[in-house]
């Protein structure tokens, strides 16, 4: 499975992501969790022990081509090497990898952004699972920082600026080609929720998550879902988002 | 007085911003509100409508589109392209994202 979650700024992107990629660790997957959100969030949901690794300057090495300057993995490293030096292990065995974190207006992400993306090139197609944290809102690198992706999920609240955000994602992904778009209904308090949510953005819903307490007490304390709370109504209705997504994304 | 509200995704920036506008507003300041968010959705905290907030002309876009001279005043931008939204705020939309082009993170 290779997913990416996407939705405006606190839909429940790094919540759904962290919980999603345990569980489909805890299943025997090979898992690479990836957070490409320069304000990251997703180590606290996945119970990564809040880190700030990110990859090297000098995973990618500088070349010329055409007059132009691009880089490459650095003479070496490939991508599966990259993931086992430098991916953080977490519980269930999964694997995490930041993009890094925001340093400072001035700072110059071109390498880790580069290396980031050489090294998910680099990797074989389906010996792993990768789930993906993209950053939030509708900013316009999403489409570089998900290249990976087979599914794109959008994660959409039932309210106005939510919905008004996956249909501008929707069309977004749309313009692009981009494999499959689905939507993901989270917070929702009312049986009609997730058709608010297929209605507003114009996308299938691959499952609907509801409002637990729970979420936000696991994020009060820091902690992931899944060891704050593992039989949290939230956790049950990822459960069913990933085998929903299983039959959905053609085995390839 | 020029107040920038900032903050990580989902802490209440639009919202704080929205409430912050129709108080000063209705204390009688003149005020503009501009939304800087790439994915814009100012309007609807402020009360204008979802559908109102949607249709906002970009001040860019106009500009793009060569609908307006460049040589133009912020006043005339704002006046052009804004929206009056509840107790008077003034709404302009600074940027959205249209089309995904490669281009830098
Ligand atoms: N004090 C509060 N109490 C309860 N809910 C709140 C509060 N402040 C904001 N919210 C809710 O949190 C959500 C996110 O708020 P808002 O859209 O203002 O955040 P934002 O920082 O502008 O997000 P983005 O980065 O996506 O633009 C909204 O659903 C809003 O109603
Ligand atoms: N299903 C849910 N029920 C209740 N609260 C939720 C749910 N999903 C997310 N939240 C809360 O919403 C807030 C934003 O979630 P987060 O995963 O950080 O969003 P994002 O990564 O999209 O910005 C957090 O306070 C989280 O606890
Ligand atoms: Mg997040
Ligand atoms: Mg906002």
């Amino acid at each position: 499975m290779r997913v990416a979650f996407v939705g405006k700024g606190g839909a429940g992107k790094s919540s759904l992501a962290g919980t999603f990629a345990r569980v489909l660790a805890a299943a025997g997957e090979q898992v690479l969790v990836l957070d490409s959100d320069p304000m990251p969030g997703l180590a606290l949901s996945l119970g990564v022990p809040s880190v700030d690794t990110g990859l090297p300057d000098d995973a990618v090495e500088e070349y010329q081509e055409g007059g132009r300057r691009r880089y490459r993995l650095r003479s070496g490293l490939t991508g599966q090497g990259a993931v086992e030096q430098y991916a953080v292990a977490g519980p269930d065995g999964v694997r995490f990898l930041q993009l890094g974190k925001a340093r400072g207006p001035r700072w110059d992400n071109s390498r880790p952004h580069w290396a980031f993306q050489r090294v998910l090139d680099d990797l074989p197609g389906d010996d792993w699972s990768i789930v993906g944290d993209l950053p939030g809102g509708t900013r316009q690198p999403f489409m570089t920082w998900g290249r990976y992706a087979r599914t794109y999920l959008v994660v959409v609240e039932p309210t106005p600026a939510s919905l008004l955000s996956g249909r501008r994602l929707a069309r977004l992904a749309a313009s692009r080609g981009t494999p499959q778009v689905l939507a993901v209904a989270n917070k929702m308090r009312q049986p009609d929720d997730p058709d608010r949510v297929a209605a507003g953005t114009g996308l299938d819903v691959l499952g609907a998550v509801p409002f637990d307490p729970a979420v936000a007490e696991a994020d009060r304390q820091g902690r992931a879902l899944l060891d704050a709370e593992p039989a949290a109504p939230a956790v049950a209705a990822v459960r069913s988002l990933v085998e929903a997504l299983r039959s959905r994304e053609a085995p390839s | 007085m020029k107040i920038a509200v900032v903050g990580k995704g989902g802490s209440g920036k639009t919202t704080t911003a929205a409430v912050l506008a129709r108080t000063y507003a209705r204390r009688g300041h003149e005020t503009l509100a501009l939304d800087c968010d790439t994915n814009p959705n100012l309007g609807i905290s402020l009360g204008l409508g979802e559908d109102a907030t949607e249709a906002l002309v970009t001040v860019r876009d106009a500009l793009d589109a060569g609908e307006e001279e460049h040589a133009s005043s912020a006043d005339d931008l704002v006046e052009r392209f804004g929206a009056t939204a509840p107790d008077g705020v003034r709404l302009a939309v600074v940027s959205a994202i249209q089309n995904p082009e490669p281009g830098c993170p």
